[in-house]
């Protein structure tokens, strides 16, 4: 309990910070709002045998950009508001809590996550007022679990990143390009059908592709490659292999820091 | 008072609150500690005095488990910092040099609701700790105001403030009067004493030349990594 209460602490500072730059809030929905204005407008070019219609493109990258989104909250803004607890020696308090380096990075995860997921279903109820998308109406609450499943399992690759800055300071580049790779591999604006077949297998790999694949289903009907346990059963696998792998990377980076005498930088 | 800091050999075992015993750390080539020894008994407040470069820091940060050292070893009322960290972090406040570790947009009273949270206290005790942290270095008015509204002065009180909100048995600041008046100067001299009254101990580094404050049971000089 007094864990969770120190997560939750983190995550209502970081609220607190974001919610102190009044502009930060509007940019993000503006930037949300663009993106989908444009897609709209882009999908009505689109019209294949493998996106179908230009409506069914646009519920297509839709999807994508919501799950873009959780990807670049969970591999960037950590990794940034690490480098900034590093540089203005906030972080220290963090080493030296019996709360911990360890659990206090893995709670820099919680704010950006729950922002991403409010500006996911904002996203979606903007497609659907603004533009029609049609959601499936029935299967949309189970997306939110489904979401939550996605998000654990992008989490992974949150710590590696974090492991990374506490080592070296400066991780960007790396982010970068992870989300770069997703991008093109993950599904993310086209299918990955039409990736040629000697990269394909790499949108199998990682735990992106299968969420998408879910969450479109459960939000816009799309079809499943692959029956949906397929597609939990590599959600969940990914999760408890790389979450205890992560984590230790992360233990690890930290006490390799402190052995070094690296840990803070101010 | 001198009995107060013992060579940490002479100390009896498990008597100490706190002990630094041969500790080694070195900057690259640069030798920071050579084979630091140090006990320091309940209710003891040492000062450490240094030339700028001579390794005050380096060894808070070695004594508070932020970093280790290459050899030796710390303890903490015999906790170790790497094997008990919760345990050992628990008891410990620390304060670092310079003015930073505070965010700009965010209001003193959430910088002590975060330190205590992430201190693990129960929620009982958080709010009592709060309101007793606020008093003991008279920020009551300023505890609603965000650090980019406070002077300098202010937010030593406030970083002094997280040091101690926790109620630690064992305190180490680094230049602890940076930024302060003979008021803030004060009120540390007063949570030190209340420290020491508790059977809390405590080291201040001071720079050589800087004026310990009086409740100080003695001072030790760190020259060439080794504590004089």
């Amino acid at each position: 309990m007094r864990h969770a209460a120190a997560a939750g602490a983190i995550f209502k500072r970081d609220l607190l910070l974001f919610a102190s730059y009044r502009a930060r809030l509007f940019t993000t929905f503006f930037t949300m709002a663009v993106s989908l204005t444009l897609f709209y407008y882009v999908s009505r070019l689109v019209t294949s045998k493998q996106v179908g219609s230009p409506d069914e493109y646009y519920a297509f990258v839709v999807v994508g950009l919501i799950i873009f989104g959780v990807l670049t909250s969970t591999l960037s803004t950590p990794v940034a508001t690490l480098r900034a607890e590093l540089q203005a020696g906030t972080f220290e308090r963090m080493v030296l809590s019996p709360f911990g380096p360890v659990r206090a990075i893995a709670s820099l995860l919680l704010f950006p996550l729950a922002l991403a997921l409010v500006v996911g279903v904002a996203s979606l109820l903007y497609a659907a007022i603004v533009f029609g998308l049609d959601l499936r109406w029935e299967t949309v609450p189970l997306a939110v679990p489904a979401a939550a499943l996605g998000a654990l399992a992008f989490a992974p690759f949150g710590l590696v990143m974090t492991a990374l800055v506490v080592l070296f300071k400066q991780t960007n580049a790396g982010a970068t390009l992870v989300i770069t790779g997703v991008t093109l591999l993950a599904g993310v604006y086209f299918p990955v059908a039409l990736l040629p077949d000697w990269i394909e297998w790499a949108s199998q790999v990682q735990p992106f592709t299968p969420a998408v694949d879910l969450l479109r289903n459960l939000l816009v009907g799309t079809d499943l490659p692959d029956p949906a346990w397929v597609a939990l059963l590599k959600l969940f696998g990914f999760t408890a292999l790389m979450l205890p792998v992560s984590l230790a990377c992360l233990r690890a980076a930290v006490a390799r820091s402190r052995r070094q005498g690296t840990i803070i930088e101010s | 008072m001198d009995a107060a800091v013992e060579p940490i050999d002479a100390a009896p075992e498990g008597t100490a609150a706190l002990e630094l015993r041969g500790v080694v750390k070195s900057w690259g080539d640069q030798h920071v500690l050579r084979e630091v020894d140090l006990a320091l008994d309940p209710s003891t407040v040492v000062a450490i005095a240094g030339r700028n470069g001579a390794g005050k820091t380096t060894l808070l940060r070695v004594a508070s488990g932020l970093i280790l050292p290459e050899r030796g070893a710390v303890r903490l009322d015999g906790l170790d910092p790497e094997r008990d960290r919760t345990e050992f972090q628990s008891r410990l406040g620390y304060l670092s040099a310079g003015n930073s570790g505070l965010y700009a947009r965010l209001k003193a009273e959430h910088h002590l609701e975060l330190a205590t949270k992430l201190a693990l206290m129960p929620r009982r005790e958080r709010r009592p700790a709060i309101e007793r942290a606020l008093q003991a270095f008279e920020l009551e008015q300023l505890c609603g105001r965000r650090v980019d509204r406070l002077s300098m002065g202010q937010r030593q009180r406030l970083r002094l403030a997280l040091s101690f909100v926790h109620q630690p048995s064992v305190v180490l600041l680094d230049e602890p009067s940076t930024s302060l008046d003979q008021d803030g100067r004060a009120l540390v001299q007063q949570a030190l004493n209340d420290l020491k009254a508790r059977g809390g101990c405590a080291i201040v580094c001071v720079p050589t030349g800087g004026e310990p404050l009086p409740v100080v049971d003695r001072v030790l000089e760190l020259s060439e990594g080794r504590l004089l």
